[in-house]
């Protein structure tokens, strides 16, 4: 029973690995938000990956915590303050990188084992490229009216997003995924878990989250979360016919109650909140 | 030529003027009527003009939304960086599409739709422009958890406005000291530029080894800290929440704000079938 406390995954020590991988990453994402990629004839080299710090983290402490770090991190120094916050659409990309990360994570049962570590390192960016590629897709599909109907969108997204997938694979996953995580992950291996009083991981650690049936179903709805946040505005587009038949009443008074239960609803749970406040 | 431009670009955009402009950003306009508005309104706001454009399709409808958040953005008085990533962000959202579209044999009936997209991008981009960049790290933090937001993000954004500019300045007294170490490869021929480009990825790639050592032992002294004051369990308690809230405060001024935003978006809705009319 002691084993998990002594492996270092208390409370503290998760919320530990959960700044570390916060700040880190998101540091990263920031920087990589304002430096312009680098174009090499067609081939585009974006410094945006720097998801190698995530996937080290996740390798030599709690997957989750820091995977779910790096997707704050990044949600917070790239989005929240530089004033990019897109609202649903970050809702996908933190879901698809806190799946990669997780995932690559949980596929490193022993630190120390390279082949462990090099499979691993290029998983976590295949998954979450291919993951924004289809919700990109999607995306594109669902925004745009009649998509099918205008010559040359379909194939050109398609073929946009094809190529980035590959091309970032690539280049930005080897180059900045693969290699620099296999020149980490030995290296700091049992140097950086002193300093956040954990235990080194190793492959004998029977408390060690594994890579489970339940965990891969839970990605997977995840990622369903992450297409249907991407997907809403198609359905609202449907439920909420704003242009058609504004004049009809029929429509004109469903607006009508569907404001006025949002603005109850608002006003309900305002009231509710401040009770709840005072009374504490 | 080119050479020239980005060596003139990079000198610009060096480690400290980012660093500026995002501190800034953050805590340099405290003093805009955006600012003043009670956090809790704001978000509110954000909901509707961050979701509701989605919906839409009507140019109309959508340039009368765009033109309101434009005038809020330029209210909130947002750092230049961030509106010229902005400019970026949108760019390569949809511009970048349609030229793409161009080379399959698309034509100019393909920029209708698209503009349409563009403007349901810069809405949105800007409402959260407004909200995000307007705010004070620390209101928005106190608005989002009174909305009941998981502690961990309003502690993640308070922390990462004051965590950022050390970070920022470790990462490049490291890079510096790794480029006084080492020499760069010349880069005059085609093979000199590959490995400097190699060079350089190595050099950052290699920094982040002792920032990470030395950001673990940071992050061990802060949830130190944080746990002698009883942070995990007083992010749960009432008591707690109530006194670090009791500043929040929706007057008058919000008031005023609501109503504008309000009115606005029904002359927004309403302006088809103006245009209609006449």
């Amino acid at each position: 029973m002691s084993t998990y406390a002594e492996r270092g995954a208390t409370g503290s020590q998760k919320l530990m690995v959960f700044v570390l991988s916060m700040s880190l990453y998101g540091l990263a994402t920031l920087i990589s938000e304002l430096i312009p990629s680098v174009q090499i004839g067609i081939v585009e080299l974006s410094v945006e990956f720097f998801l190698f710090i995530p996937l080290t983290l996740a390798m030599l402490f709690d997957p989750l915590s820091a995977a779910l770090g790096a997707a704050t991190g990044e949600l917070v120094f790239s989005e929240i303050m530089l004033g990019q916050f897109g609202g649903l659409g970050e809702l996908e990309k933190f879901l698809t990188v806190t799946i990669a990360v997780y995932l690559a994570g949980l596929m490193v049962r022993d630190p120390k084992n390279i082949k462990q570590v090099a499979l691993a390192a290029i998983s976590g960016p295949a998954i979450q490229l291919a993951m924004s590629a289809v919700v990109d897709i999607v995306k594109v599909q669902v925004a745009v009216d009649d998509f099918e109907a205008i010559p040359g969108l379909p194939e050109s997204v398609f073929a946009t997003e094809g190529f980035s997938f590959l091309n970032d694979l690539c280049f930005s996953g080897i180059l900045f995924c693969l290699l620099p995580t296999i020149f980490l992950v030995p290296r700091l291996y049992g140097k950086i878990e002193p300093l956040l009083g954990c235990k080194p991981r190793t492959a004998t650690d029977d408390a060690a989250p594994a890579l489970s049936g339940r965990v891969v179903a839970w990605s997977v709805v995840g990622f369903a979360v992450a297409i249907a946040a991407a997907c809403i505005s198609k359905a609202g587009m449907s439920i909420i016919e704003w242009e058609a038949d504004w004049a009809e009443s029929q429509t004109a008074v469903l607006a009508g109650i569907a404001v006025a239960a949002v603005a109850a609803l608002i006003i309900g749970f305002w009231a509710r909140r401040s009770a709840q406040l005072k009374n504490a | 030529m080119i050479e020239k431009i980005s060596e003139n670009v990079m000198d610009k955009v060096s480690i400290d003027f980012l660093r500026d402009q995002v501190l800034k950003n953050a805590y340099g306009n405290d003093d805009t009527p955006i600012a003043a508005l009670d956090p809790r309104v704001l978000l509110l706001w954000y909901l509707f003009f961050g979701l509701v454009p989605w919906f839409l399709n009507d140019v109309a409808v959508l340039l009368g939304m765009f033109a309101f958040t434009a005038i809020t953005t330029r209210m909130a008085r947002v750092a230049p960086l961030v509106l010229f990533v902005f400019a970026l962000g949108v760019f390569s959202q949809t511009g970048y599409m349609f030229v793409a579209s161009l080379l399959f044999g698309g034509d100019l009936s393909t920029l209708a739709p698209l503009l349409v997209l563009t403007l349901k991008v810069a809405t949105v981009s800007l409402a959260s422009i407004t909200v995000f960049s307007g705010l004070d790290p620390d209101r928005l933090s106190c608005g989002l958890l009174w909305f009941g937001c998981p502690e961990r993000l309003s502690f993640s954004i308070s922390f990462a406005y004051r965590i950022l500019p050390i970070l920022m300045e470790e990462l490049q007294n490291i890079l510096l000291s790794y480029r006084m170490r080492g020499r760069a490869p010349e880069h005059d021929t085609v093979m000199g530029k590959i490995r400097w480009i190699v060079y350089q990825v190595k050099t950052i790639v290699q920094s982040f080894y002792p920032l990470m050592l030395n950001t673990a032992k940071r992050s061990r002294t802060t949830v130190e800290a944080l746990e002698l004051k009883g942070y995990r369990y007083a992010s749960t308690n009432m008591k707690v929440l109530k006194i670090k809230l009791s500043t929040l405060h929706a007057g008058p001024r919000e008031a005023l704000f609501a109503a504008v935003s309000v009115a606005w978006a029904a002359l927004c809705f309403a302006a088809p079938h103006i245009l209609e009319v006449l």
